[in-house]
């Protein structure tokens, strides 16, 4: 064990003493601290925007005056989409989702004014982040720092020279290890810092914290461990730092984005247009309530007039405009939900091509950890436009309902020809007043844990894997010696 | 000549070299083939909708014609509209994976429906596209440093630098050729497979020329980096570590940092802003008095003022009046979002200026007409036919004309024009100043250490 030490010491004081590792330590570490700061500010600054604007979107909608409850199901609400707990470290798809939706009846629009279509070109190269420089940036640098710390040895000739002096291969490379994983450890300190004042000021779960942080630990050990193998491998330092730059390469930049070109071959999604139209042709076949012939309708009216127990529509209790306008609303919603499944069951279908390819790059297993455990993936952007869809089909039912039940149906009738029905035919502002705001609710830790797993197993096993290729790389070492 | 064909034998039997050449005319031609692909299933897509979008519209031409009520045209009519991608796309499809290529619009309120969203997975748009300019900007530089980074040093660690040095009869004739025949390889290994693109994609000529001097400029920006860290004289070692740390922070950190600070520096909070404004401004509409609205409209469009005045019933031409109102209400909002994006745009083309693989994105973004002034472009002519939309429903509804099935085929049709593209010449020019630069930097520099 103090032999461990003994050359991690040495290795220490040898990074201290080199300018340009020092430098380069120093200046990711710097860079790892704007990225949280930046993050952080932002994040909170979007969190206020978006509280202050659905705050706005809510008050809009009790200030509305007496109105006719239709009416206000086309004034309709809008739902902002809440900043989540862990944004700031890993911001996700954050900037490729629109955040705001407008909710009105027979239409299910879109979310809109996401970051990624306001932003100028750069956004594609990726966003300062605290998860980008932990996932990105930190193993490249690692690997210039690393490359030679074994291989340099190699030649100059004083690798022989330890092993000679009896440090076993092992403890060589443990101790360079460990110097390199604690270089690491320096320089992500500040996001790992975000991350417990994330957890400690209350924005996040500590569950959520602590995956994060054993996500990105396990994910940093395992470049340690690739880059002191390599280097203990390798004959020369430069094959080293070029075998590694390339794998990192591969594995960071590369996989990630050949994924998504595979993953869209295999499950092609529809165009927004394609499903409106897919979605009113769907309508027109199953009823046209403009139609007074419609056998839909025609059936519905007599299931109405025989649950009153009446014969004639004017003399059903209730407003039968309102009851047409909630049959109506029943049956483009459950069109809008099978479009909309069909839609999320393609992109998750892409999710799992995506994710599968966590086999040849660890790089695909931390961002789908770090992602999920932030509550900025797929899963949460879908949580969120379901949210708002159930919120908005609650409203508009509600609203459909009032007018059954708070609109005489004579006044319906004569509103858009004579102007004391139209004004009998507005209801209370009150009843605007009285409705609930829409309030998404967070998956349970749990949940996003059990999502988290499967991608955090795969990130272990890639240090499982390193740590197996460094102690074959020890074990070779001691041979070479003797 | 000779120096070239020895040179090129001699690089033709280094496996590592050939190897590494090989690697990127793979990577470029996947890269092509993905964005020929991508761009194919967009024109599908486009195609697929035409016969989808005519029978929707015959739907509604069957129902409205029975009344032959202008209003029920003109608000249940949607009319299609399309931005084919264009010859140049594929080798960057840009902000087409993000933003919509295909939208309807209706001559309803246009703020409404002009920020539509695509249905996409933002999960598969993080990542960004694996195309040609991902290839050129972010991959092409890490083969020229694996190149380049030992050409003289090389040599020197094998002990071979002064017998070759020797052995030739001026070291710069052999400097040269070996360089040139390097980057040559190189530039094919990425000109080729674009070169199939361009013939599959029928690319304009002007543009595949632009294309070439694009990919040639930032080469060579890499070339003479490698060259001037070469120039030091230190170990291969130590220029390989020096070279990925300028590609780290010249394609990753700094684009990174310029991204934060636009976006900070000109915040675009009226997106959101905007649709709530538009919406309560048309809403209000019924809890004013009609005249009110009528007054407002007449003002912008005062042909429609001596009409028939609006009685106590319903009609659509006060709905269609107060929905243009709505929007000439949130025009102040809309020309600053606008106005907004186009300044960050300019702002990431001044960072270009600086930045070679900043410049090398925008510029192959700019010749493919797929960055977000293009975006905006495709807004505006939107904006430009839901104009015609409107001036075409007015008459029917301001003269109480009735609608009937030939009007419908009276409709304006939108006119897709793929985007022409434009010569990026600020941002070629700044890739070339920037090679002069770090060029002139390394000669005063080569100077001082040679005194």
């Amino acid at each position: 064990m103090s032999v461990i030490l003994s050359v991690t010491r040495n290795e220490l004081r040898h990074l201290v003493r080199s300018r340009v590792a020092l430098t380069g330590l120093i200046l990711v570490a710097l860079l790892t601290f704007a990225a949280a700061l930046t993050s952080n500010a932002y994040q909170a600054d979007q969190a206020g925007l978006r509280e202050r604007l659905q705050h706005a979107a809510d008050q809009d909608f009790a200030a509305q005056p007496n109105r006719h409850p239709h009416r206000v199901v086309h004034f309709g609400h809008f739902a902002i989409r809440p900043a989540s707990g862990l944004a700031a470290m890993d911001p996700g798809v954050e900037a490729y989702t629109g955040n705001m939706i407008f909710l009105e009846g027979h239409r299910q629009n879109s979310a809109n004014f996401g970051d990624a279509r306001q932003s100028s070109l750069l956004v594609r190269f990726g966003q300062l982040s605290p998860a980008l420089v932990l996932q990105v940036i930190v193993p490249l640098l690692l690997v210039f720092i690393g490359a030679g710390m074994i291989a340099g040895e190699r030649e100059r000739g004083t690798l022989r020279q330890s092993l000679l002096a009896g440090i076993s291969g092992g403890a060589l490379l443990s101790g360079k290890a460990l110097a390199l994983g604690l270089a690491a450890l320096a320089i992500s300190t500040p996001a790992f810092g975000l991350l417990l004042w994330l957890g400690a000021s209350g924005g996040a779960r500590l569950s959520a914290v602590g995956l994060t942080t054993l996500g990105y630990v396990a994910y940093l050990a395992f470049w340690t461990l690739l880059i002191i193998a390599v280097s203990a491998t390798a004959n020369r330092s430069r094959s080293a730092l070029i075998g590694l730059v390339g794998a990192w390469a591969f594995m960071v930049v590369l996989v990630p984005r050949v994924a998504p070109e595979a993953a869209a071959a295999l499950a092609p999604l529809p165009t927004r247009v394609e499903t409106d139209i897919a979605v009113q042709r769907d309508l027109r076949s199953m009823g046209d309530s403009h139609n007074p012939n419609d056998p839909y309708f025609a059936a519905f009216k007599q299931k109405t007039l025989k649950q009153y127990g009446v014969t004639r529509v004017e003399d059903l209790p209730v407003n039968y405009r309102g009851l047409l306008a909630i049959e109506g609303e029943k049956l483009t919603s459950s069109l809008f939900d099978r479009y909309a499944d069909q839609a999320f069951g393609a992109m998750e279908a892409q999710g799992r091509v995506m994710d599968a390819l966590a086999v040849v790059s660890p790089t695909v297993a931390i961002r789908r950890v770090s992602m999920t455990l932030a509550e900025t993936d797929l899963f949460a952007y879908r949580r969120f436009l379901e949210q708002a869809e159930a919120y908005r089909y609650d409203l508009v039912q509600r609203l459909n309902r009032l007018q059954a039940t708070a609109v005489t149906a004579a006044d319906d009738a004569a509103k858009s020809k004579n102007a004391a029905a139209e004004a009998r035919s507005r209801i209370s502002a009150d009843h605007w007043q009285a409705m609930p705001h829409f309030d998404p609710k967070r998956p349970s830790a749990a949940d996003v844990v059990g999502r988290a797993v499967p991608a955090l197993v795969a990130l272990l096993l890639w240090l499982a894997a390193g740590a197996v290729f460094a102690a074959r790389a020890g074990h070779r070492l001691n041979r070479s010696a003797a | 000549m000779n120096a070239l064909l020895r040179e090129a034998r001699f690089l033709l039997g280094l496996k590592s070299a050939v190897a590494a050449m090989v690697a990127l005319f793979a990577l470029t031609a996947v890269a092509v083939s993905a964005g020929l692909v991508e761009v194919a299933r967009q024109e599908a897509a486009i195609a697929r909708i035409g016969p989808q979008q005519a029978s929707d519209v015959a739907a509604v031409t069957d129902w409205v014609s029975q009344g032959k009520d202008p209003g029920n045209a003109a608000y249940y009519t949607f009319h299609a509209t399309s931005d084919p991608p264009s010859d140049l796309a594929f080798a960057a499809i840009g902000t087409r994976d993000v933003s919509p290529y295909v939208l309807r619009v209706r001559a309803l309120g246009l703020e409404a429906q002009l920020y539509e969203g695509e249905i996409g997975n933002p999960e598969a748009a993080l990542p960004g596209r694996f195309d040609f300019a991902f290839v050129l900007v972010y991959l092409a530089p890490l083969f020229v440093i694996l190149l380049f980074h030992d050409l003289r040093s090389g040599e020197r660690e094998a002990g071979r630098l002064r017998a070759l040095e020797a052995s030739v009869g001026a070291p710069s004739a052999l400097w040269g050729a070996r360089l040139t025949v390097r980057a040559l390889g190189l530039f094919l290994a990425l000109a080729l497979p674009f070169f199939v693109g361009a013939f599959v994609a029928g690319t304009a000529l002007w543009k595949v020329g632009a294309v070439l001097a694009v990919v040639l400029a930032y080469l060579a920006f890499w070339i003479v980096l490698c060259m001037v860290v070469a120039r030091a004289a230190r170990s291969s070692l130590a220029n390989a570590m020096t070279l990925a740390a300028a590609w780290m922070t010249l394609t990753l950190i700094v684009p990174a940092i310029g991204h934060v600070a636009i976006n900070s520096a000109i915040p675009l909070r009226q997106g959101m802003e905007l649709g709530q404004t538009q919406r309560t401004a048309v809403h209000r509409a019924w809890d004013i008095p009609k005249s009110e609205s009528m007054d407002a409209f007449f003002r912008t469009h005062p042909q429609w003022r001596n009409t028939a005045p609006l009685g106590e019933a319903f009609h659509w031409k006060w709905y269609f009046a107060f929905h243009q109102v709505g929007d000439e209400l949130a025009g102040d909002l809309s020309r600053q979002y606008r106005q907004g994006v186009l300044e960050r745009a300019a702002w990431s083309e001044r960072l270009g200026l600086v930045t070679p693989g900043v410049a090398t994105q925008l510029a192959l973004h700019r010749l493919a007409a797929t960055d977000p002034a293009a975006q905006i472009a495709y807004q505006d002519r939107i904006r430009a036919f839901h104009g015609e939309l409107r001036r075409f429903y007015y008459p029917y509804l301001f003269e109480d004309r009735p609608f009937g099935r030939a009007d419908f085929a009276r409709a304006p049709e939108y006119r897709a024009a793929p985007a022409a593209g434009s010569w990026p010449v600020a941002l070629l020019g700044g890739v070339v100043l920037m090679t002069a630069l770090v060029g002139g930097i390394g000669f005063v520099r080569g100077r001082r250490v040679a005194s």
